[in-house]
């Protein structure tokens, strides 16, 4: 209780001492400019997302107009937050969703489960397995692109959720963040569980995953941003708008003749927002999975 | 055990293949009239394409219209994919100088035939140019529209600093007076840059050949000699670096804007732009924000004649196709269809057939853009149409960007040159366009 009080309680030689710290007020100005640098894109992207004409949005391009919105309007995105016709964006976002939905969870149970073998299993060649699959983590996604597709039509799921999901739900990447995670569990607690009479998966479900929430959040954000961010398999993908999702369909307004900017702002924004809603539920165990991944204890 | 576990096996996949097979064969029997038609295009064209696809279906029961609506941006890749993983639509959107590359590499099928008679005998000299392989002479695209480039100016600006308006394609600016005008505009109050050549499109696009090739043509040379085939001693030539280098000197002088400036310096407010040398659809933009004060010039006489561009989004049938004819029927009935006409006129669509031109106020005598209707027919040439055209604008498109960013001319056309040479070494010379060495 008196530690409570003496913490709040400013001391007489706070008081004292409380002149202007300039030093302080200078790296404030800093950060708050910085901040303002950081945030103009995303904040040019919301005005421009409420101006109409898309050559008016060219037109304010170069000089401060461009933060500037006189007469907002929700035009553009009552314009292209259909579910059907030529463009349907409300379909594409729905998709997307659907498609980060499945290949998170599926992709958080899959890597979390290969980890759980390596670190515990006991699997013949452990090492020679691990190393293989950090090797993988270099090739490039462009590299499989032509040879997955192949695959994906030759197998029938050609222009389907599943081309989407299916492909990118296992990654060497957070295999191996997730086995980094379970080989520093002490060994106690795994034979601890294993004398109670707990099956491998039993262990893994009821143990070991309760125990890594952090790192399975990190997994969660990392694999969810990768996965909404995806452009260039859905595109090779997808055939109609069945199940395109909102990043293909974007670069709908990038045409030939112009650039559409009022209904590319506005479908940039509504991209943005679920991805944004995402990050911030997950942003305390994403932060805290960094920092205890880079202290080591 | 295990063998009667085995035939039992094998009898139950061979029972379920025979049945896949009979599913399969009767599934194709039933869907031998739906049309897979791959294109790209502005929002407005995808409502139009998907409008005059439902259209089409309700006039033709039993035919189904499947559109595979692929962005601008990656439709070439997207071509390149559905080769490879064997699944090319019936129809398919090309890129005018793309096409020799396709027929050459067996994707396409010649479309005279397929398509309604009177439909080819409307088409425009260019637009059977864009669509013809020079092999054969067969047309294997079609399209409603065609492009151009022109010059656009202030003509109140162009008027109080005494610049003269060319009207037609004869009198157009020569290269003196075109480089004055660009002079005197560089002095004008207000004017930043004389001239826009759109570098903001990008560095690594089909603009770049599109739009800068024919000065390099009107200064009496080209990307390739088209005879040869050989673009070293022709790309890399006197006349081309002595054009490269002119171009690279209105970049020096400060005349270009910068990629970096964007696309909207023309009407910007200000008008920091004075010229704009921009592609037909560029009038609707400029017209919107300046009104009737934007004029329309021909591109100018750099050497004994003017030079512009053609070539644009066509309409072809894959070798591949399920049903040829449905496909040259869907054509005939898209490019006949009113309501998809009207919706091209609307938004300023260059026309590619004589019907539609005459239907086009915009284009016909007095139009705002009738010079440049006149000057597509009388000076439009056509990009090399050749199987090696995906190098050869890379190439030149690779030159171009690092010789306005201050590259010596005569090394990088040189490089560029060699590079397209060596694509043609390497197939042999793509015969029958070549001699193979």
């Amino acid at each position: 209780m008196s530690t409570v009080v003496s913490a709040s309680t400013p001391s007489p030689v706070a008081k004292v001492s409380a002149k202007p710290d300039i030093g302080a007020i200078v790296k404030f100005v800093a950060v708050l400019i910085i901040a303002l640098v950081v945030i103009s894109p995303l904040f040019l992207l919301f005005v421009a997302s409420l101006k109409p004409d898309r050559f008016q949005i060219l037109a304010d391009m170069g000089s401060f107009r461009a933060f500037w919105v006189s007469e907002p309007s929700l035009q553009n995105f009552t314009d292209i937050a259909t579910f059907s016709g030529a463009l349907p964006f409300g379909r594409y976002l729905v998709n997307s969703l659907i498609i980060l939905f499945c290949t998170v969870l599926g992709g958080v149970f899959l890597n979390s489960m290969a980890a759980f073998v390596l670190a515990w299993g006991r699997l013949p060649g452990r090492a020679v397995v691990l190393t293989a699959l950090i090797g993988l983590y270099i090739v490039p996604q462009e590299s499989i692109v032509l040879p997955l597709l192949s695959l994906v039509n030759k197998v029938g799921l050609g222009d389907s959720f599943a081309a989407q999901i299916l492909p990118w739900m296992a990654s060497p990447l957070y295999i191996f963040l997730i086995y980094q995670f379970f080989i520093q569990v002490p060994r106690d607690i795994y034979d601890a569980a294993t004398v109670d009479g707990a099956s491998p998966f039993r262990i893994y479900w009821s143990v070991f995953l309760p125990l890594s929430l952090p790192v399975l959040a990190t997994v969660a954000i990392l694999l969810g941003i990768e996965t909404w961010n995806q452009y260039l398999w859905p595109l090779m993908v997808t055939q109609t708008d069945y199940a395109r999702p909102i990043s293909v369909g974007i670069a709908s307004f990038f045409g030939h003749d112009s650039v559409y900017w009022n209904s590319a702002m506005a479908a940039s924004v509504m991209m943005m927002v679920p991805v944004l809603i995402f990050y911030l539920a997950f942003q305390k165990w994403f932060v805290s999975s960094f920092i205890s991944s880079a202290v080591k204890g | 055990m295990s063998a009667t576990l085995g035939n039992r096996l094998l009898k139950s996949l061979g029972a379920a293949s025979a049945l896949s097979i009979a599913v399969g064969a009767g599934l194709s029997g039933a869907q031998a009239a739906e049309l897979k038609v791959m294109f790209q295009g502005d929002p407005y064209e995808i409502t139009i394409i998907t409008d005059v696809a439902k259209r089409f279906e309700a006039a033709n029961p039993g035919t189904t219209v499947q559109l595979i609506n692929t962005p601008h941006d990656a439709y070439n890749e997207k071509i390149g994919a559905a080769v490879s993983a064997g699944s090319l639509p019936d129809i398919l959107q090309l890129d005018a100088p793309f096409l020799a590359n396709y027929v050459w590499s067996g994707f396409l099928q010649p479309v005279g035939n397929l398509l309604d008679k009177a439909l080819v005998d409307d088409m425009t000299a260019s637009n059977v140019a864009q669509g013809t392989y020079p092999i054969d002479k067969a047309l294997y695209a079609i399209g409603l529209t065609d492009s151009t480039v022109a010059l656009y100016g202030s003509r109140k600006q162009l008027e109080e600093l005494k610049i003269r308006i060319p009207t037609s394609v004869e009198d157009a600016w020569t290269r003196d007076e075109f480089e004055a005008a660009l002079k005197t505009l560089s002095t004008a109050p207000g004017v930043k840059w004389p001239l826009d050549l759109f570098r903001s499109y990008g560095s690594k696009t089909e603009w770049i050949t599109y739009a800068y090739e024919p000065i390099l043509v009107s200064m009496g040379c080209d990307v390739i000699d088209r005879t040869s085939w050989k673009a070293t001693g022709t790309l890399d030539g006197k006349a081309c670096v002595d054009a490269a280098t002119e171009m690279q000197n209105w970049v020096k002088q400060g005349w270009v804007v910068p990629q970096s400036a964007g696309q909207n310096q023309f009407y910007a407010e200000g008008r920091p732009a004075a010229l704009a040398w921009g592609g037909h659809w560029f009038y609707a933009e400029a017209n919107a924000k300046m009104g009737d004060d934007v004029v329309v010039m021909p591109l100018p006489k750099f050497g004994e004649k003017g030079v512009s561009p053609n070539g644009t989004w066509i309409w072809s049938v894959a070798k591949t196709a399920s049903d040829p004819a449905a496909a040259g029927k869907f054509l005939s009935f898209m490019l006949q269809d009113p309501a998809y006409r009207d919706a091209y006129k609307a938004h300023a669509g260059f026309p590619g057939l004589k019907s539609f031109a005459a239907a086009s106020p915009l284009y016909a005598d007095k139009g705002a853009m009738a010079v440049a209707f006149e000057q597509a027919g009388k000076t439009a040439v056509a990009r090399p149409p050749h199987p090696a055209y995906p190098t050869i604008t890379l190439a030149f498109q690779n030159a171009m960007t690092n010789i306005f960013d201050g590259a010596d001319p005569q090394a990088e056309l040189s490089k560029a040159a060699k590079k397209i040479d060596d694509d043609i070494l390497d197939n042999d010379g793509y015969q029958p366009f070549g001699k193979a060495e």
